[in-house]
């Protein structure tokens, strides 16, 4: 009796061991995340002169046109990024996940090279290629007498921004092109619809929730960036404004902070909104049975043309890299389509250094992913498996993380940490387990977005039939759960890996020493002088090797378990 | 054994193991925050290491304004010996807040003014142990792909041909540049002064917020010319980018300093690191081409590469108008406010309004016409209508809305909004005064 | 209460079809190495419902997306009243399929779902609302257009799928295992439902299915499958009791299957099983080699020891291993040396049954014994 009782109450609450999960997590978040966050964005409810709460910050922000002006720029920058975005995304999705195509792991994982796009050096490559006197310019110049802005204003903004996320769209929207049954696609076919007609009316309606997912990311990354429009000298944007403010020299005015409160709920109504959006709409994992995944052949005139899009779609987006690796071996590139001359001398110069660097870099990289896909799995079952009390508001609170900016949380954790001492002296913030904190805290959304989508395919009947077995909880969670959703994790832990492996805004205020400093901090000590060019670039090429090998390494796992489980059927 | 009784223990160990700092030889680890790159930070290092056996250079790069922010929020545990910078206002934030130590250098030799400019802190908080010359920037390629001219003075930079091609940072996010904008403010009056930066600023073509931002454009042809510090071009010269480098003939010179960080964990190296900066072989050092910096001490200049620019004997680098720190202080937040306001943020009215004043200039060379004179003369005026008077930029109820001074006052939003609707109205009117005597001039 | 899934009065008229003949011809089709389809020919007349009947993988649905477009062949062809369409894509060939999943677009209403069709062939709105509206009164689902295909139980989403299916009126109507997700009452009620409308459409169709009743009860024609090949094609009774071979056999009803032996002594010729039983063969008869001997537990009588053989029986001994009562017969299995052989009887209120253990005389009906190959 008491067996049955406990077990139908769990279905309904929780097991004291999930209490004590969602207990643990929501005390890591609280620590590292809001207690931080809020120790520096209080200021923006405060009134000047003394510490009454009043909101007349608020109003002036809507009183500055350049306040008002710089959130439409944003809105704008954002919307169009999300725009151009998908037309790179969605060719490449459809292509490798619909399609019989040789090369869909290499393209996939090419697709996901954008993301790693190491701060300061991608820019400078981007000017040299796409810039007013860039080197497609200057061709363009001297054959046809014309130029085009890519890189002016809020336009270089949405170009550069569109090649660096787009890989959010492509990951989200091939997943789920491969969760449509093909009999879908089949039946509408049949009934006479093919070609565009049939991907707009049929396939792109199914595959709109991971569309949706992808661009909600896309859309909060870039209104909550604020690199890309300060290295193309676009100040009037939200969080350009926010950065400058926040770290003017005397300047202690709360408007900074005010547009950092601006930032984080336009982010969190994004995310609200798509999540809206898409509700009752996951339609992938309905109905099944029937053909499952299905790829079609091409015929030979479709191949041709399917590769050249993916070709041109792909020399366009990793065009920051190749320009990249151009200046890492370039002498003197000036003014002019190609380098002067080639040499090998920058990655001499930091041969010495960069092994220190790459070893902080995958430790505080691979930790921060592990921290992610930890908690965001464990998010993930609680929000999916258990009607905890507040089970949401852990996924609101760790998804918010995306729109705090990275300056605000590494001086939130300066401010948090910096007077908790150890026991001999030395501040906590000083240690370099804070970098990996920080990493943790400000990729952990991307985690838990895949771990998220990962749990929500899978059957509960399989946990049940486990339960059914005799299994507890925990058991089945580690035996049937987390075996189940080892493609999703991983692909987060790639997700967060990768980009944690090239964040600069939080590690910069965090990093205490050069012996604790990732390859981001020494690519940023380069880049502040003219013969540090070619070696930051140098260093940046090692960044993208580096991550790009790890990811490329776990697409293999990913296919191999995906062919695993298909052969299993 | 109980941890209070551990604590107390530990505590009378390390008072008996460690005698007073100042009987005792520098050791151990000295902490620098700097914004130098590795090829200023590097040399120095070396030399510093090599000078006084026992002591590591610990350096941390940050840009200023992130490590005045670091030194701010992390004072309650310092831990941090030195501050490292060329911006004189940073140390003035940093003295204003009291996280500085006053120190009096025992290095001999070195003067106590750099042209008009005084080298080291009245106060004593903060010393100058180099000096930088500002001036003009450019990349041959762009210049004779474009068919530019060379510039030689300031004016230059405002005149038509130049419209699009030059680049600077701002004054908010560089002290450097502050101090060449308060020079040029002071030396020609407030009204004056900022119709000069106006002009020169309606040319454009971008303002970067990270001092390195403007020779990174120039290096990679991105813009023509460049407003700098002299060590950039030479250092990039020295890489060997294509670029150029002059000294109008009056010119600002900007001290590079240290300061001892308040309670700093290791005084005593912090002391011999400032002393060996201001030694003669500190010095001497400066000379090497990635750093590039104009020492302070004049006798070492006996040593220095042949052309290398003395600012004690070459006349450019002397005409500087005296240069009231006092005064600087106290506007420096409502002047860097206000050059956003009305240039950073305005810039593509500025702009517009400057182009048309450009072309009607043309149009105006060709054929006169005494009524579009007038007009121009009038959008002239109408851009260099300042919001603020002198006067009241360096009152107390407008300076208090920047430093955020614990009485109730304007707040920095509503005065910047007010700038900042004063010049984009002016602009527009300017732009369309200008695009009158256009009319009239064809 | 009438059935919810009975089909609505409304006349056929409104959906009208023209019967076609379809005709594949040698057509072969591998994945890889495994060759699903070989030399597959087939005739299907005009109006007739055929079935494509055989175990899983036996390349049943592959020949049936072969028709709708699908699947491409190697070699072969596929006409459609004498025209060939191996050629045209799907979306070209006017051949309606209602598929295993029903693959309803759960992004679209039922109504949204049955006027896609019509749509993609750019028929007028008014057009479209009418003959939808026709199309779901014929399934039984009139009213139901606004509903979501989540908000419908498995039955009426597979009227949907139907619906949306015919309502373009095609040339030809291909049917995906349409039962397999029905439970087994429902399955009984809309198998005939589809045959009736099939009739009074007068629609060439064609069933795919692994299910023999399914295909008997509903089909004019089968053609029996297995391996890629198709084993035979006849009608339902033409392939119960004249099985072409040892699979269609065995697959379609209940065999006893028997090896053994030719034995000729002069000029009489006998087929001697492994197991003893005897049984004479008329001299014309053809048997072909390594044949095993054939026939249905109902062809078996269960007669008293000793009782003479008739001329049209043998007979042989064995005991009972097991007995199942089936209701309307009872099922004995006889063990007569290595294997059982099934007999099925007639049970009438008051007979008395064999029990396990005892031993009868089996007498197994000559006339309906076949040789069968592999």
């Amino acid at each position: 009796m008491a067996m049955t009782w406990r077990a139908s109450q769990s279905r309904l609450s929780a097991t004291p061991g999930q209490v004590m999960l969602a207990l643990g997590i929501a005390l890591f978040l609280a620590l590292f995340l809001i207690w931080p966050t809020a120790t520096v964005i209080w200021v923006a409810f405060t009134e000047k002169g003394s510490s009454t709460f009043t909101l007349v910050n608020f109003l002036d922000f809507v009183r500055t046109d350049l306040f008002v002006r710089s959130f439409w720029n944003s809105f704008y920058v954002s919307a169009m990024a999300v725009v151009c975005a998908s037309v790179l995304a969605l060719p490449l999705a459809y292509i490798t996940s619909r399609f019989t195509f040789r090369g869909a792991v290499l393209i996939q994982t090419l697709g996901f090279l954008p993301l790693i796009m190491p701060p300061f050096v991608g820019a400078v490559a981007m000017q040299l290629f796409f810039g007013r006197n860039g080197s497609i310019n200057l061709l363009l110049d001297d054959w046809l007498g014309f130029k085009i802005a890519f890189m002016d204003g809020l336009n270089g903004v949405i170009f550069v921004q569109a090649i660096h996320y787009f890989p959010f769209i492509l990951i989200n929207l091939s997943a789920g092109l491969r969760n449509i049954d093909s009999a879908m696609e089949e039946a509408a076919q049949n009934l006479g619809a093919s070609g565009f007609r049939l991907f707009r009316r049929i396939v792109f309606p199914l595959a709109m929730p991971g569309y949706v997912a992808g661009a909600s990311l896309v859309f909060v990354k870039v209104f909550d960036d604020l690199a890309t429009p300060l290295l193309l000298n676009v100040k009037d944007m939200l969080a350009p404004q926010a950065y400058l403010r926040v770290t003017s020299i005397g300047i202690t005015d709360p408007m900074g902070y005010v547009i950092s409160v601006v930032l984080i709920v336009a982010s969190v109504a994004a995310i609200a909104l798509s999540a809206l959006a898409t509700r009752g709409t996951d339609y992938a994992t309905v109905q099944r049975g029937g053909g499952g995944l299905a790829r079609r052949e091409l015929r030979p005139w479709e191949s041709v043309l399917a590769y050249a899009v993916v070709t041109l779609i792909l020399l366009l987006v990793l065009a920051p890299h190749a320009g990249l690796l151009l200046l890492s071996f370039a002498t003197i590139w000036s003014f002019s389509p190609l380098p002067d001359s080639y040499t090998v001398a920058h990655y001499a110069r930091i041969f010495g250094e960069s092994s220190l660097y790459i070893k902080n870099t995958l430790v505080y990289a691979s930790l921060a992913g592990l921290i992610d896909v930890v908690i965001g799995t464990a998010i993930a079952y609680l929000v999916l498996r258990t009607r905890l009390i507040g089970r949401t508001a852990l996924d609101w609170a760790a998804s918010a993380a995306l729109a705090i900016p990275g300056i605000v949380l590494g001086i939130g954790y300066l401010r948090a940490f910096y007077g908790v001492q150890l026991w001999d002296g030395t501040p906590l913030a000083t240690l370099w387990i804070v970098i990996v904190l920080a990493l943790a805290i400000r990729r952990l959304p991307y985690a838990l977005r895949s771990c998220y989508a990962a749990l929500q395919q899978i059957s509960v009947s399989l946990e049940e039939a486990a339960e059914n077995l005799g299994a507890t909880k925990a058991r089945t969670v580690r035996r049937i759960v987390v075996p189940l959703m080892t493609g999703g994790i991983l692909a987060g832990f790639v997700t967060s890996f990768a980009t944690a492996a090239v964040e600069l805004s939080a590690t910069l205020m965090l990093v205490q020493s050069n012996s604790d400093a990732p390859l981001s901090y020494g690519l940023y000590v380069f880049m502040q002088s003219a013969a540090g060019r070619g070696p930051g670039a140098a260093l940046g090429v090692i960044a993208v090797l580096l991550v790009a090998a790890c990811t490329i390494l776990s697409h293999i796992i990913i296919e191999r378990g995906r062919a695993a489980a298909e052969s299993r059927h | 054994m109980s941890h209070r009784r551990f604590g107390l223990l530990l505590a009378f160990s390390v008072l008996f193991a460690i005698p007073p700092a100042y009987a005792q030889a520098p050791t151990g680890k000295v902490t620098v925050v700097t914004s130098y790159s590795k090829d200023v930070t590097d040399p120095i290092k070396k030399a510093f290491e090599a000078a006084t056996p026992g002591v590591t250079l610990e350096v941390q790069n940050r840009n200023t304004n992130a490590g005045v922010k670091y030194l701010d929020e992390t004072k309650a545990n310092n831990q941090v010996d030195l501050f490292w910078a060329s911006a004189p206002d940073a140390f003035e934030v940093l003295k204003a807040k009291n996280l500085l130590e006053h120190y009096t250098p025992k290095a001999t030799g070195i003067p106590e003014k750099i042209g008009q400019f005084p080298i080291n802190d009245p106060k004593g908080y903060y010393f100058g142990f180099a000096a930088s010359g500002y001036g003009i920037m450019w990349n041959e390629r762009y210049v004779k792909a474009k068919k530019l001219p060379e510039p030689k003075e300031w004016g230059d930079l405002a005149t038509a041909p130049y419209y699009d091609h030059v680049s600077m940072a701002t004054p908010s996010r560089s002290g450097t540049t502050h101090l060449t904008l308060e020079a040029i403010l002071q030396g020609e009056g407030w009204d004056k002064g900022w119709g000069t930066i106006k002009a020169m600023a309606g040319n454009f073509r971008t303002v970067t917020e990270r001092s390195f931002g403007v020779p990174e454009a120039v290096n990679s042809g991105e813009v023509g010319y460049g407003v700098v510090i002299d060590f950039f071009a030479f250092s990039a010269q020295a890489s060997g980018f294509p670029v150029k480098f002059v000294y109008p003939t009056v010119t600002t010179i900007v001290p590079a300093n240290v300061a001892i960080v308040a309670h700093a964990p290791n005084k005593t190296a912090a002391e011999s690191f400032i002393e060996f900066l201001l030694s003669p072989t500190g010095q001497e050092v400066l000379f090497a081409p990635g750093i590039r910096r104009l020492p302070v001490n004049p006798a070492v200049y006996a040593k220095a590469p042949p052309d290398y620019p003395n600012p004690f004997k070459d006349p450019r680098l002397n005409g500087m108008v005296k240069f009231d720190v006092e005064k600087s202080e106290v506007r420096n937040g409502v002047v860097d406010a206000l050059f956003d306001q009305i240039v950073s943020f305005q810039l593509d009215s500025l702009k517009a309004s400057t182009k048309a004043i450009h072309e009607t200039e043309a149009a105006l060379a060709k054929k006169d016409n005494a009524q579009a004179r007038a007009l121009l003369k009038q959008a002239r005026e109408l851009i260099n209508a300042m919001p603020v008077n002198e006067a009241t930029a360096s009152a107390k109820e407008t300076t208090g809305a920047f430093t955020g001074s614990k009485q109730k006052g304007a707040r920095q939003a509503e005065l910047e909004q007010q700038w900042a609707a004063f010049a984009k109205e002016h602009c527009a009117q300017a732009k369309a005064k200008a695009e009158e005597a256009l009319k009239l001039a064809r | 209460m009438t059935s919810p899934f009975a089909l609505s009065s409304t006349t056929a008229s409104e959906i009208s079809a023209r019967a076609v003949s379809v005709r594949i011809e040698n057509v072969n089709l591998s994945y890889g190495d495994h060759h699903v389809l070989k030399s597959v020919n087939l005739d299907i007349r005009p109006g007739e419902f055929f079935a494509f009947l055989g175990p899983s993988g036996c390349g049943k649905t592959t020949l049936l997306r072969l028709i709708a477009g699908f699947n491409r062949a190697d070699s072969g062809r596929v006409l459609v009243d004498d025209k060939d369409i191996s050629a045209l894509p799907p979306w070209k060939r006017d051949v309606g399929m209602v598929f295993q999943s029903y693959a309803l677009w759960p992004h679209m209403t039922v109504a949204r779902n049955v006027a896609f069709g019509l749509e993609e062939k750019h028929v007028g709105r008014a057009e479209i609302t009418r003959r939808v509206e026709a199309a779901l009164n014929l399934v039984g689902l009139g009213g139901l257009g606004a509903r979501r295909p989540s908000q419908l139980s498995g039955g009426q989403q597979q009227r949907v799928a139907l619906a949306r299916t015919i309502v373009v009126e095609p040339k030809l109507l291909l049917l995906d295992e349409p039962l397999s997700n029905l439970d087994a009452k429902l399955r009984v009620q809309v198998r005939r439902e589809l045959r009736e409308l099939q009739q009074r459409l007068g629609l060439t169709t064609i069933f795919v299915t692994h299910d023999q009743e399914e295909a008997n009860t509903v089909c004019d024609r089968i053609a029996v499958m297995n391996d890629g090949i198709i084993q035979q094609i006849g009608t339902p009774k033409e392939l119960y009791e004249k099985p072409a071979n040892l699979f269609v056999a065995n697959f379609l009803g209940t065999a006893n299957i028997l090896a053994g032996q030719l034995v000729q002594s002069g000029a009489d010729r006998a087929f001697e099983t492994e197991n003893g039983l005897r049984i004479q063969i008329a001299k014309d008869a053809d048997i072909p080699a390594n044949a095993r001997l054939v026939f249905r537990p109902q062809d078996v009588a269960l007669v008293a020891a000793g009782e003479p053989p008739g001329a049209d029986a043998a007979q042989i001994s064995g005991t009972v291993a097991y007995r199942e009562f089936l209701g309307a017969m009872i099922r004995y299995g006889v063990r007569i040396g290595a294997s059982d052989v099934i007999v099925d009887t007639p049970f009438h209120a008051g007979d008395r049954l064999h029990d396990v253990g005892t031993e009868v005389t089996l007498a197994i009906s000559i006339r309906s014994a076949r040789w069968l190959a592999d």
